[in-house]
């Protein structure tokens, strides 16, 4: 990997030995694992996952194929948003762990060829942190300006109210010091005030702060809204973009390889911004979440055609040429429909608006399996999606064995329960009461721990889990999946979405059936007439293309991969 | 010029699908014209063929591939050893032949003329494009170049200005986005030859579509109506309701238009009221609803109020749309097919070809319901009931739909009901005549839609 701009088809892992140089570039091609510490290994025996538990469970991880997790927020915080209400930046959470189980966690990561992201909270504190407190005592002192204060609630009238079921305003009056503050999110969430210098240069402290332990990015939280300006709406603008430039100049400058992941819930035209100049490659985030994308998946499975896949990918811009989309089925957020409700930019809201059952789900709180009526074939359907479409896949913890949910727990807890390790009590996840557990562990007779867990899946070769890790593995052999261009292919029938994946040496074609019944499709690949396909899980070859129609039938939910090696006798005429 | 060559083309004339008169004698085929495009090898000449069948005169083109030697590939286009020039060759289909097709692009591109035979298109074509013929169509040949253009070329030549090429020129020149824009044609002496047209690679039609969630909402549980099911097709009837009063709008602008007055209404009547008796005659199955449909006429003849006519799209399906990837896009501005030129650009209502559309919906909310060949019919009893009124509710949301999304370019047809409802019924008596003689078997989707008609 000497030459980055020449990707080697080797597995991605770098061996983060001192004396070799590494894939600045990891990203494009990594597989994204999202896990919840809380939710994932208790090794303490108090209820509540820690950190030195995922380390225990490093081994699985890389067993099962991630190249990179991603924590969700492990800061000090009163916890009364998850940990985004954050109030202090440089102490992990004590239930947790502290900063040295962090940084061992790190260490043993990389040894095993995978790295670590967490997410940070840039535009808000908890009211609980001590800038905060000094802000609101102490107007005239160090941090007096660290906020966003206002003598009236009157300011910046055009930003839309983003929890718009608990908060009415994003003004709330702060009695101790007698001003309004700044918030875009819950009122315990006060906007930090970034045209104040101070504050962005504390903000870099931070991420240097975490960049020197080891970490390998982050990602950013609620970017957009950073910069407040009258007569905007406050998203997006051009301070904002500015800003994170500067970050983005100090990683690079001091930290060449880590990656910032975009949060930014906006159409993939606003998002692509968050790149940066396309002229340098990208100089603002190397990655950014396709919102979009998601819903879309689901939508085009139950109309069981494919335009919704197709009409967001031909709305999606191209993007610079070392950046890249992070795409996911589901993580630890509802189903987010935010990105289909603008019907100004996007007629495909009507078509959400006039399916109920996709109504129906507008801020659902549901695991994978449970939403696909625990579908087996429908499960392994979305997951090849997830795995062959563009972008680097962002997996969910559970969702890998089909874990279910608990729809009686508040908020989004009920997609939050304890990991499934073995069918033991706790579900292996921990071994305190079973009354201490954080939140109770699934026990329905479906998905429950009993039914549902990685020890059982792990012995049985048709399980869930295998399938996932083989598509993993396929996806790993092919670095094509994360940097090569997509073209879709021409067929008529509605219900297939097929498409190549290429890129100089390597070819996948992709052909899935979003139908649940059975389906023939003609596709033209005269493109790659006298090419002989093979079959990506069992290496079978398929007949070779032809000047014809390339006839294909496909079950029920049924997909293929197949790898098009270049011959020396193919027609390689456009 | 051999007779042997004509002789040849007669035998292999009426094995090909496209060829309108099987089943019949050829009595005489004469080359009528014989144009050479390339005399390399390959070569390729175009040829019109005169075809005689008893009073009957067709003309054909024929784009003649000729190679001293047929390689394999071609083998199953073969058309047979000929004599030209003193130069001995094996002919055969030359539409197949890919080193020969990107001829027809250059020609369009320069626009080359070639004796009478009159190449146009746009000078930016593409010209490096490989070629493949359609293979799903009955009565033209089509070559689809790299994924980007069409070409359509007619087999059977009808005298003049071919009114989809009329139509797409016009319609893209306003800039509808709703046409597959044109990009060429090929003429003889006025009479349009080929149309090259933008490959809506990545679309289906719109009979696809449907039926998928036609199919869908058929196997979703009973008691989710058809509004409910992931496969609703609502949104997509609008989205095509909306384009289908669009392309009007740019028909009605581009082309002359017209009014039906009184007399005009009465004699479209009689014309129903006399096609209606026919199928009367014909199928027993449809007395029970003659009555009720003769009302509509009836109250067609006395409408007493005008309607506007301008061009339409004349035979306008769920098969002639095409969902692509942000809009619909209508194809096939050719009339009905089998009439005379001057018929097929008459103008008429607009609403006969929103009667049609819904016509479409009917038949794809009834396919599935009628038993495959083969299969044993289904018991009789609830099962029909139940299936008929699923179709009936499939249907309904979906022409629903449709209508709400016309109605958003100003002219609701709902507020045409009387004009639309004949029309609409016109077309089912020759849905039903034309079920009861060639698939006895589908006769019920046309009766199962008309049940308010029926009376017991």
């Amino acid at each position: 990997m000497a030459n980055p701009t020449v990707p080697d088809s080797g597995p991605v892992p770098d061996t983060f030995d001192e004396e070799q140089p590494r894939d600045p570039y990891w990203y494009k091609r990594a597989v994204f694992y999202e896990v919840l510490i809380r939710g994932f290994y208790d090794s303490s025996g108090d209820g509540t996952g820690d950190i030195r538990g995922l380390i225990q469970k490093l081994d699985y991880l890389k067993w099962l194929g991630v190249d990179c997790l991603w924590l969700l927020p492990i800061y000090e915080s009163p916890l009364r948003d998850g940990g985004y209400d954050i109030s202090d930046y440089l102490k992990i959470l004590p239930e947790f762990g502290d900063l040295g189980d962090f940084v061992k966690l790190v260490e043993e990561a990389h040894k095993r060829g995978m790295r670590v992201i967490a997410d940070l909270v840039m535009n808000h504190t908890s009211d609980q942190h001590p800038w905060f407190q000094a802000s609101r005592h102490d107007p005239t002192g160090p941090y007096g300006d660290f906020y966003v204060w206002s003598d009236t609630d009157e300011p910046y009238k055009d930003a839309r109210i983003i929890f718009v079921d608990t908060e009415t305003s994003n003004w709330t009056h702060d009695p101790v010091r007698g001003q309004y503050y700044w918030h875009r999110f819950f009122s315990h969430q006060p906007d930090l005030n970034y045209d104040n210098p101070a504050v962005q240069d504390a903000m870099l402290e931070v991420l240097r702060f975490w960049l020197d332990l080891g970490i390998d990015g982050f990602r950013m939280d609620a970017i957009p809204y950073l910069y407040e300006r009258e007569g905007t709406n406050c998203e997006n603008l051009k301070e904002t973009h500015e800003y994170l430039r500067r970050v983005r100049a100090e990683v690079d400058r001091l930290y060449p390889d880590r990656v910032l992941l975009a949060e930014a819930n906006q159409w993939p035209a606003d998002v692509v911004e968050y790149f940066g100049d396309p002229v340098t490659g990208g100089n603002e985030c190397h990655m950014a979440f396709h919102f979009p994308l998601m819903p879309r998946i689901f939508m085009a499975v139950r109309r069981e055609q494919r335009y919704p896949i197709s009409e967001i990918l031909a709305q999606t811009p191209k993007i610079p040429e070392h950046c890249q989309w992070g795409i996911f089925l589901r993580n630890h957020d509802e189903l987010t429909l935010e990105m289909v409700t603008d019907e100004e930019r996007d007629y495909m809201y009507a078509e959400y608006a006039k399916d109920p059952r996709m109504r129906a789900n507008v801020g659902i709180r549901r695991r994978l399996a449970p939403l696909l009526d625990n579908d087996r074939d429908q499960i392994e359907l979305f997951t090849a999606l997830l795995l062959s479409l563009p972008g680097s896949p962002v997996l969910y913890y559970g969702d890998e064995i089909g874990m279910g949910d608990n729809i009686w727990l508040g908020d989004r807890d009920g997609v939050r329960t304890p990991m499934q390790w073995t069918p033991d009590r706790n579900a292996g996840f921990s071994d305190c009461d079973p009354g201490r557990l954080y939140l109770p562990v699934i026990m329905d007779p479906i998905y429950g721990y009993q039914a549902i867990n990685v020890e059982a899946q792990q012995k049985h070769s048709g399980s869930l889990l295998h399938f996932t890790r083989k598509m993993i593995q396929i996806r790993k052999r092919h670095p094509v999946f994360g940097l090569g261009d997509f073209t879709e292919l021409t067929c008529s029938n509605p219900s297939i979405l097929a498409y190549v994946r290429e890129m100089d040496g390597d070819r996948v074609l992709c052909v899935n059936n979003l139908s649940r019944f059975p389906q023939p499709v003609e596709l033209d690949l005269r493109r790659f007439e006298g090419v002989t396909p093979v079959e990506c899980m069992g290496g079978v070859q398929f007949p070779a293309i032809g000047e014809l129609p390339y006839l294909l039938t496909l079950p029920g939910h049924g997909f293929y991969w197949f790898t098009l090696p270049q011959t020396k006798h193919s027609a390689e005429e456009t | 010029m051999t007779t042997s060559l004509q002789a040849l083309l007669a035998g292999w004339i009426s094995g090909q699908r496209w060829f309108a008169g099987k089943g019949r004698a050829i009595d005489e085929l004469t080359v009528i014209s014989d144009i050479e495009l390339t005399d390399d090898d390959p070569g390729m000449r175009h040829l019109v063929l005169a075809v005689r069948q008893g009073e009957n005169v067709d003309h054909y083109q024929l784009l003649v591939g000729l190679r001293a030697e047929l390689p394999d590939r071609l083998r199953h286009v073969e058309i047979g050893p000929v004599e030209f020039a003193g130069r001995t060759a094996v002919a055969y289909d030359g539409l197949h032949d890919t080193a020969l097709t990107r001829l027809l692009l250059r020609a369009m591109s320069g626009g080359e003329d070639f004796g009478g035979l009159r190449f146009r298109g746009d000078a930016g074509l593409r010209t490096d494009l490989r070629s493949l013929v359609v293979t799903a169509e009955q009565s033209n040949t089509s070559l689809v170049f790299g994924d980007i253009y069409i070409l359509k070329l007619f087999r059977r030549l009808n005298a003049g200005l071919n009114p989809e090429l009329e139509i797409v020129s016009a319609l893209a020149e306003r800039g509808s986005p709703h046409v597959a824009r044109p990009y060429g044609h090929i003429e003889l002496e006025g009479t349009t030859c080929a149309i090259l047209q933008e490959f809506l690679a990545g679309a289906s039609d719109g009979w696809s579509l449907a039926t998928t969630s036609v199919r869908d909402f058929y196997a979703s549980p009973e008691g989710l109506g058809a509004a409910d099911v992931g496969g609703d097709f609502a949104a997509e009837a609008e989205r095509l309701g909306a384009a289908t009063a669009e392309v009007h709008q740019e028909l009605a602008a581009a082309f002359p238009t017209g009014e039906l007055d009184r007399d005009d209404l009465v004699l479209l009547a009689t014309g129903m009221h006399k096609r209606l008796e026919h199928a009367l005659s014909e199928v027993a199955e449809m007395a029970p609803y003659a009555e009720g449909i003769m009302r509509v006429f009836d109250a067609l003849a006395m409408l007493g109020r005008a309607e506007t006519v301008q061009r339409v799209h004349g035979d306008y399906h769920l098969g002639q749309v095409m969902r692509t990837t942000d809009r619909w896009v209508v194809l096939d501005f050719e009339g009905e097919p089998g009439q005379p030129l001057a018929e097929r650009r008459a103008l008429s209502s607009p609403l006969r070809d929103v009667a049609g559309m819904l016509r479409s919906f009917e038949y794809a909310a009834r396919h599935l319901l009628v038993p495959e060949a083969g299969a044993a019919e289904p018991a009789a009893g609830s099962d029909q009931a139940l299936e008929e009124a699923r179709a009936a509710e499939w249907a309904a949301h979906n022409r629903a739909a449709f209508m709400n999304g016309y109605a958003t370019g100003g002219t609701d047809p709902r507020d045409h009901a009387v004009l639309l409802r004949a029309l609409e019924l016109d077309k089912a008596v020759y849905e039903v005549l034309y079920e009861a003689r060639n698939r006895p078997s589908w006769l019920r989707i046309p009766l199962g839609s008309l049940e308010e008609y029926r009376q017991p």
